[in-house]
């Protein structure tokens, strides 16, 4: 809540700091909604056309999602959930094709 | 005694190159000499017609000694290096054996070991070398490529400036107290690093984080912040102009969204690099997410170790063997 409530309304800035257990509330608010999005196999959940079938099995989460998480990372979570499963599905092609792997890590 | 017949050997076949006459004692030189004399003159008198002076003759026959013809009537025997009337004749050659000869196991242990730690002697040099050939082109020639001078204000609202990156190594990381993930992960992995550091190696590394959004982070807020991860993590905050001008120096990317309503909550895009300073605040490596804590302690631990102070360094530029630098 209390990152939620400097995003909403400024003034009440001092209790909002960025403390560890704020962020692990909001981490475990993010892998709960994002578990709900693999159960109904939602890969893009800012895609307008999944708006109905997130609002219709996921909402619970959804509401615990932006109520735990300030709105700027509960937008960000969303996109990086696209490019993280994006990510995944290029490495297990190359895992799959035994192709040689670059020294570093992309990204 | 293989040693000993081998000099011998050898000595007999060098003869006439080893008759130096001025290294031999008095009795064998006249001896020589009257060979010598006797020689040399058979043999002008087949080669060259022209007589000359002893000494002269001398030197000749030195060159050109063994295409002299000798009957074999009068070949002569081997001459030894052992003065004539002398008692103590072998002795020399003795003492020689009894040190370590070639074909003995012995030999072969000092040649292996010796071998061995030179292998590895000079490798860890090498190694030493190539790193600090690295650091020296980080640095960049005249004006540093990365970092400069600064003034800031560290968490306690005390005045930090890059005076203090002087006489120890530092660790700057830019983020914003605002990241979702990125840099809470990145800081554990750094105060987990400065750990590994202290215990293992017993190395003291200056942590400082820099804000990239000095509107949202004052130094209260980076107090309570920082402290979470690492009690020594100095958290650095000021005018946005100044932000702007480090991070610029620092070659450090960030953003804040445009024409934001006050309040309102925004992220910031920033680079995700740890900047190593060396003792004269210079930059010397930058350090990515691809490495962990241990293999960050490790990489920083090799840069510590092969750390030569500026001072050092511009001497050795001048010196002789500055093309090994």
């Amino acid at each position: 809540m209390g990152i939620l409530a400097w995003s909403s309304k400024p003034e009440e800035n001092k209790d909002s700091l960025p403390l560890r257990s704020n962020r692990k509330i909001c981490w475990e608010s993010r892998d709960g909604f994002n578990k709900c999005l693999d159960k109904i196999e939602v890969i893009n959940p800012l895609d307008p056309a999944n708006k109905k079938i997130i609002e219709k099995n996921c909402s619970a989460e959804d509401k615990r999602f932006q109520q735990d998480c300030a709105t700027s990372w509960v937008k960000y979570f969303k996109e990086k959930r696209i490019v993280d499963i994006k990510k995944a599905k290029i490495q297990k092609e190359i895992d799959e094709n035994r192709a040689t792997q670059l020294p570093f890590t992309i990204g | 005694m293989l040693a000993n017949r081998v000099s011998k050997r050898l000595l007999v076949g060098l003869q006439p190159v080893f008759k130096t006459p001025h290294v031999l004692p008095s009795s064998y030189l006249s001896a020589q000499n009257a060979r010598k004399f006797s020689i040399s003159s058979k043999c002008y008198q087949e080669q060259s017609p022209e007589p000359s002076d002893g000494e002269s003759s001398a030197s000749k026959k030195k060159d050109e000694g063994s295409r002299y013809y000798v009957p074999s009537s009068q070949k002569r025997k081997p001459l030894s290096r052992v003065t004539i009337g002398s008692s103590t004749d072998n002795a020399r050659f003795r003492r020689a054996s009894d040190t370590i000869e070639f074909s003995s196991w012995k030999a072969g242990i000092l040649f292996v070991t010796l071998g061995t730690g030179l292998y590895f002697f000079f490798r860890y040099q090498k190694e030493k070398m190539d790193l600090q050939r690295n650091e020296e082109s980080n640095r960049g020639y005249g004006k540093p490529l990365i970092g400069g001078p600064f003034n800031l204000i560290d968490q306690d609202g005390n005045p930090f400036s890059s005076d203090n990156l002087l006489n120890k190594f530092s660790l700057v990381y830019f983020g914003f107290t605002h990241c979702p993930d990125i840099c809470p992960d990145e800081l554990d992995k750094m105060s987990a690093c400065l750990d590994i550091l202290k215990s293992k190696y017993n190395i003291d590394i200056q942590p400082i984080f820099i804000t990239c959004d000095p509107a949202r982070d004052s130094p209260e807020i980076l107090k309570e912040y920082l402290y979470e991860f690492h009690k020594d993590i100095i958290g650095l905050t000021g005018p946005y102009e100044d932000i702007k001008n480090i991070c610029k120096a620092y070659r450090v990317y960030f953003s804040t969204p445009p024409d934001l309503k006050p309040g309102q909550d925004y992220l910031v895009d920033h680079s995700i690099y740890f900047y190593l300073m060396d003792k004269d605040g210079e930059f010397i490596d930058a350090l990515g997410r691809n490495y962990t804590e241990e293999t960050m302690a490790e990489h920083i631990k090799n840069h510590v170790d092969a750390f030569v102070s500026k001072e050092i360094r511009e001497k050795r530029k001048q010196g002789w063997f500055s093309f090994l630098y």
